[in-house]
């Protein structure tokens, strides 16, 4: 930013929000760490500074699971620790503030899928997350509340960890271990391919804690808010959102998708200044 | 208020990892099990450790921590033979018992932990397995309702786990002689040792062997024999009072 007789010029526009991806290159690389660390502490060789934590203890999903055991027995789920829930708090309350952001910026298993998804986008260019027919797509959306209300059911009634068997963010940092199910092995494969061609599709169809994080879209403080009076209607930002929300049809996001990771908004792909933006108040 | 990626990043990390040290200093940032089992929140045992929380991850020596249950006494129900009982984690039976033909594992262990100390423990719909020294444990040692006896009869079995570097069967020298069948006739035999949760086990109802005794069912564990001298009855009348409903039963 230059500022040339008086008036701000913008020189050099990222076209992403680098600081995201750079936080999610931070709780990828930590989450495998403690995911190895684990495994070497059960030989007897963890790296003394690092958790050495299993993965469902740092996995805030584990906290929503346990919740009906822990209120009707006081009890935990088997293989969840508070940890779990300390995590599941911290993440609701991000949430209820700023949207899914744990699902936006932290989440690994997003993280791996958008990875996949450059390639995606490589191949295939402005076809790339558009395959799914929209009627389709509109109705797919709504599958992962069945899945969380199946996975809350079934743990409930089993006191198990059941979707364990089916989750391919604990097949991701477990695939060499012999804890991980062929289903959530075969699971994570299917999600890595389905990656190439829509992006973040776990996230989008099946993941029971995006669910639950996706409904403090309706009532989150800041929104994405898109200024009328400004905006070029060039469709950049829906273009743009990994979510396929129509942000150019909207003055306020209030999609139960949206996983604020902000790459809609002026400060990345819209080319007019103030006129997406992550706000509490009002624009126009 | 207006947020860009940057502040954005900050809180969230704040958020994150200052809500960890928070709980962390309120003790409640826990990532490993504290080998104490939840107690349980309401009733008559309100504040008791609840085995139905034991872990595989658990010591029999972790177990002795928190039930009075030794660690000898879990080592020879599931008979563990090792120089340090204490130390053996539960989570190991499953493996141990694998060849033996039924699931022998944690919740064995929880329902073993639970009858030999008295507590609360539901078992409605499961099918947990005992390997027979530990029903035996339990219907010598502790006190039971009839219905946990039956239950005990039902799901104590003939299992002894694989001889590793700390288990073996009893018998450390010559192979155990393989066992003479057991015709029904004898299996069901009323002798001076049956317990009368035994006879309800066998399928004598409640009301029946009232209506011989003349009195409410005996505690489970208590045996005709017992029963019989303590209350002035004659044995052998008794015995073939009973004998003849076990046969009406088992035909």
């Amino acid at each position: 930013m230059i500022m040339v007789f008086g008036k701000r010029i913008r020189l050099f526009r990222p076209r992403t929000i680098w600081i995201r991806r750079l936080v999610q290159w931070f709780f990828f690389l930590l989450i495998a760490l403690i995911a190895v660390n684990h495994t070497l502490a059960e030989s007897g060789s963890a790296i003394p500074v690092l958790s050495s934590a299993s993965l469902h203890a740092v996995c805030p999903f584990g906290g929503v699971e346990t919740l009906y055991t822990l209120v009707a027995s006081g009890l935990l789920v088997k293989k969840v620790h508070a940890s779990a829930l300390v995590l599941a708090g911290l993440s609701i309350l991000l949430a209820i503030f700023f949207g899914p952001v744990f699902c936006g910026w932290i989440c690994p298993l997003g993280t791996v899928q958008e990875w996949v998804g450059k390639l995606g986008r490589k191949l295939f260019r402005r076809r790339y997350n558009h395959f799914v027919p929209t009627k389709l797509d509109n109705i797919l959306r709504y599958a992962r509340y069945g899945i969380l209300i199946w996975v809350l059911y079934v743990t409930a009634t089993s006191g198990t960890l059941i979707f364990e068997a089916y989750d391919p963010y604990f097949a991701l940092f477990n695939f060499w271990s012999s804890e991980v199910a062929p289903t959530a092995l075969l699971i994570l494969g299917v999600t890595l391919v389905l990656s190439i061609f829509v992006e973040r599709p776990w996230c989008k169809y099946a993941c029971p804690y995006g669910a639950v994080l996706g409904l403090t879209n309706l009532f989150r403080v800041f929104s994405i808010k898109r200024a009328v009076s400004t905006c070029k209607a060039d469709g950049a930002c829906s273009i743009m959102c990994p979510m396929n929300i129509p942000v150019d049809n909207k003055t306020i996001v209030r999609d139960h998708q949206c996983i604020s990771c902000l790459e809609c908004t002026s400060e990345a792909i819209c080319p007019v200044a103030k006129t997406v933006v992550f706000t509490t108040g009002v624009v126009k | 208020m207006t947020l860009t990626s940057k502040p954005l990043a900050f809180i969230l990390f704040i958020v994150m990892f200052g809500g960890i040290a928070v709980s962390s200093a309120l003790g409640w940032w826990q990532t490993e099990s504290t080998k104490v089992p939840a107690a349980y929140t309401e009733g008559e045992f309100a504040g008791q450790a609840n085995p139905a929380d034991i872990r595989g991850s658990y010591t029999f020596g972790d177990i002795s921590n928190s039930f009075d249950v030794g660690p000898e006494v879990l080592a020879q129900a599931f008979q563990i033979t090792s120089d340090d009982p204490a130390s053996f984690p539960v989570k190991d039976l499953e493996t141990l018992y694998l060849d033996s033909g039924y699931e022998i594992g944690t919740n064995s262990v929880r329902l073993f932990v639970a009858f030999y100390a008295g507590l609360p423990f539901d078992t409605t719909g499961q099918e947990i397995y005992l390997p027979k020294p530990a029903a035996d444990i339990l219907l010598e040692h502790a006190t039971l309702t009839p219905e946990q006896v039956t239950y005990l009869q039902t799901f104590a079995v003939d299992a002894a786990p694989a001889q590793g570097e700390e288990s073996a069967p009893e018998t450390e020298s010559a192979p155990p002689a393989p066992e003479a069948p057991v015709s029904s006739t004898e299996e069901y035999a009323v002798k001076g040792k049956t317990t009368f949760g035994e006879l309800a086990g066998w399928g004598v109802p409640q009301e029946v062997v009232e209506q011989i005794i003349g009195a409410p069912m005996p505690d489970a564990a208590m045996t005709a024999k017992d029963y019989a001298t303590a209350n002035g009855l004659d044995f052998e009348t008794l015995k073939t009072q009973l004998q003849a409903e076990v046969d009406k039963v088992k035909k």
